[in-house]
């Protein structure tokens, strides 16, 4: 059954076509990485899909709560670690109590527990990312959507944060937006390679369909 | 800037400032004292004296200081919900931000009487407050759109977007105003004293002047600018380091 499904997806910024009448749709409990080169609109795709950017044609239709963790992290700065991730749980008037347990769990599954009295600019890109992806968890969403979760971190915060991801497998439907060969055979079921932009959809494979060679090359256009 | 280098400037700026002093000095002893002059006229004056003006001065900057910042914060709330207020209050801020001291020292003056503490209170209100609204504007207009879609999918109202984000990512803005507005408050307080009030530093060197005492005029001027100098490191630039520290 799908838990997203994008339909004719097309959207403009300032006249100049950025996503031209894009189609897929996700299973749920799938792990699908959308992958295209750099400035394809891929973000703009990820944002679609969350609701925070209208299509001007086509329709999205999730089913299920969303998480998302956007590339920058946006975590507060002058909040700490343990409130940022909290933070949709405040919102949604969750006890205070529950909070705490909530965030604490969720802490020792991604392994920042130790971090949680520390302030965003404290941490390390790895845990900072972490703390992100603590934050859209511990809503413990339907639909995961994480724009490049490993770029700009270092080998072995790639390796551990690449383990965390490797857990949410089978248990919730992830969509990853990514341009890292690494992401996507480590991670992904299933791939939609995007063309440059106008994106359009270029193909829809498994990732057991196509060598890390053929891909690269696709993106290295 | 290292605490080194700093206190260079300041020895740089004050040799400089007496040197000029002792010139001027020199050259029109009548009107303008020599500054060793002042410095004993100073340290000279009535201890309690001194603490008694400048505690009045400081209670009235300081009670104008936080009407005015008060008021300006609690408009910028009140924008964030309307798009009519937020327009009106860059009017309202446009418009008091050109009207003079002058004109507010006259009216309240006029309003509350000569001897009150109010006109000057009130006029210090009125200085800060587009100090502080500006700040505001540009602070919320700073904010990331990022960070306001992320805490809206995070399940966030508009209170709630104000209170976890918008004000605290003005923070560093309003430390700013308040250190720019407390210098402000603490100089346009004594021009208030000045023309109407029964005591403080401003009503002092008027009273100096009055009296044909240049080295009261000079010794009490010399007074409010240690005071600003003191309370500007010791109270607004600390305040200031705290509310940047995640941008340091």
């Amino acid at each position: 059954m799908e838990a997203v499904i994008v339909e004719k997806v097309t959207k403009s910024f300032d006249e100049k076509l950025v996503l031209d009448r894009i189609s897929f749709s996700v299973e749920r409990g799938e792990f699908l990485a959308i992958v295209g080169p750099n400035g394809s609109g891929k973000t703009t795709l990820l944002r679609v899909i969350a609701g925070v950017l209208k299509p001007d044609f086509g329709r999205v239709e999730v089913r299920g709560s969303i998480g998302v963790v956007p590339q920058e992290n946006l975590l507060l700065p002058w909040k700490k670690i343990g409130s940022n991730i909290e933070l949709g749980l405040k919102f949604r008037r969750v006890p205070e109590e529950e909070r705490r347990d909530k965030v604490r769990k969720m802490a020792s599954f991604l392994g920042i527990e130790e971090y949680l009295d520390l302030y965003p600019w404290k941490v390390s890109g790895g845990i900072a990312r972490k703390s992100a992806i603590a934050r859209a968890l511990v809503l413990d969403p339907d639909i995961l959507l994480l724009d490049e979760p490993l770029t700009g971190l270092d080998i072995s915060s790639r390796e551990n944060l690449t383990e965390s991801l490797t857990k949410l497998r089978g248990k919730i439907t992830v969509i990853l937006v990514t341009h890292s060969m690494e992401e996507v055979f480590t991670l992904a079921d299933r791939v939609v390679m995007l063309t440059p932009r106008p994106a359009r959809v270029a193909s829809v494979f498994r990732t057991g369909e196509i060598s890390e060679r053929d891909l690269k090359d696709f993106l290295m256009g | 800037m290292s605490a080194i280098e700093d206190l260079r400037g300041w020895a740089v700026v004050i040799s400089l400032s007496f040197i000029g002093w002792e010139a001027l000095s020199l050259w029109n002893p009548r009107f303008i004292p020599d500054p060793a002059g002042v410095v004993i006229y100073l340290l000279s004056t009535d201890p309690r004296e001194l603490l008694g003006n400048m505690a009045i001065t400081i209670s009235n900057s300081t009670q104008g200081f936080f009407l005015g910042s008060l008021l300006g914060i609690g408009l910028i709330c009140l924008s964030y919900f309307s798009d009519l207020l937020r327009s009106s209050i860059r009017v309202l801020n446009t418009v008091v931000q050109s009207i003079s001291v002058l004109v507010w020292t006259i009216i309240f003056v006029m309003v509350f009487g000569v001897l009150s503490f109010i006109p000057s209170v009130l006029v210090t209100a009125m200085v800060v407050l587009p100090v502080v609204l500006s700040n505001l504007i540009t602070s919320m207009e700073a904010v990331d759109e990022k960070l306001l879609d992320l805490t809206f999918l995070l399940g966030a109202s508009r209170k709630d977007e104000l209170v976890d984000v918008i004000l605290p990512s003005s923070l560093p803005y309003l430390a700013s105003a308040a250190r720019v507005g407390y210098g402000l408050a603490l100089r346009i307080s004594v021009v208030a004293e000045a023309f109407g009030s029964s005591g403080g530093i401003g009503f002092m060197i008027v009273h100096c002047y009055n009296l044909m005492d240049p080295k009261g005029v000079f010794a009490w001027s010399l007074f409010l600018v240690v005071l600003m100098i003191f309370v500007d490191k010791l109270v607004f630039k600390p305040l200031e380091r705290y509310a940047m520290r995640w941008k340091l």
